[in-house]
């Protein structure tokens, strides 16, 4: 996967430090970078992706991936609940916000005014993501535990 | 006192609820509401002191809902908690009536700060 250089816009040093505060700050988690840097593999086996989408002086999406256990860890934290005992739906509620707030603050530091959409989330088993007409400017990969975060900033570009 | 959490995020719900617990405000009654429909007929049924909204949500956001609630003549005290952050935003949100904005991700610390001398006025 090629990665384009970026300029000022956004680095993967302030990509991971905004991760890691979200995570520090809501589910009380490390999140340290991945020992492999950008040769690390997309986690494996079942995953959720969340994504947004910023919309104005800037157009881009950012993605955030991991496997579907540590979305269900994650999120067990955030709703303060029992092993196993969240819903798929209350699972991907929490990976979306996840997901909200680390493409928000990646929002602040690119030109604007801009707008960011809801989250979605995708779920499924060794798939590929693919933004038509954007370019990947940032590929972020993290571990908590043993599990690979990826955070993915891919910028529309003219045709 | 009773304070209506917006936010269209069940997690974030709670998260806001437990913090509020955190920051030393458990005494306060906690109401919710997934959007700015809800929130305006929330605060109309239960005229809450304090409203905590998400600033982006689907059918009505929070800022549409702040300037609703504000042309209806309603000046209940409002602050965003929203995980953008800019200045602009920010200006955008005082302009508007807004007492405060506070970012995501964020600490009890940063509640007690925000909120402490709101909810003692």
């Amino acid at each position: 996967m090629t990665v384009l250089d970026t300029g000022p816009e956004v680095t993967d040093d302030q990509v991971a430090s905004i991760a890691q505060d979200v995570w520090e700050s809501f589910l009380a988690l490390a999140l340290v970078p991945h020992p492999l840097g950008e040769q690390a593999a997309d986690p494996a086996g079942p995953t959720l992706t969340g994504c947004v989408s910023v919309s104005g002086s800037w157009e881009g999406s950012v993605f955030l991936r991991c496997g579907a256990d540590l979305a269900r860890s994650a999120a067990e934290v955030m709703f303060d609940a029992e092993p196993g005992g969240l819903s798929a739906e209350e699972v991907c509620d929490a990976l979306g916000e996840l997901t909200n707030m680390v493409g928000g603050n990646i929002k602040s530091l690119l030109p604007g005014p801009s707008r960011l959409s809801l989250p979605s989330v995708a779920a499924g088993n060794s798939y590929t993501v693919r933004v038509p007409g954007a370019v990947l400017l940032t590929r972020t990969a993290l571990l908590c535990g043993s599990g690979t975060v990826t955070v993915c900033v891919w910028k529309a570009v003219s045709p | 006192m009773k304070i209506l959490i917006v936010d269209d995020s069940k997690a974030m719900r709670m998260i806001v609820t437990r913090t509020l617990r955190q920051a030393g405000f458990a005494e306060h009654a906690v109401l919710e509401a997934t959007d700015g429909v809800e929130g305006l007929a929330t605060v109309a049924a239960e005229s809450p002191d304090l409203v905590l909204s998400d600033w982006n949500m689907p059918n009505v956001d929070g800022i549409e809902f702040l300037r609703a609630l504000r042309e209806r003549g309603d000046q209940v005290r409002f602050g965003f908690v929203t995980s953008e952050s800019t200045d602009a935003m920010r200006e955008t949100a005082l302009e508007a009536g807004a007492l405060f904005l506070i970012a995501k991700p964020f600490t009890a610390d940063t509640f007690a700060a925000s909120l402490s001398g709101v909810l003692a006025a």
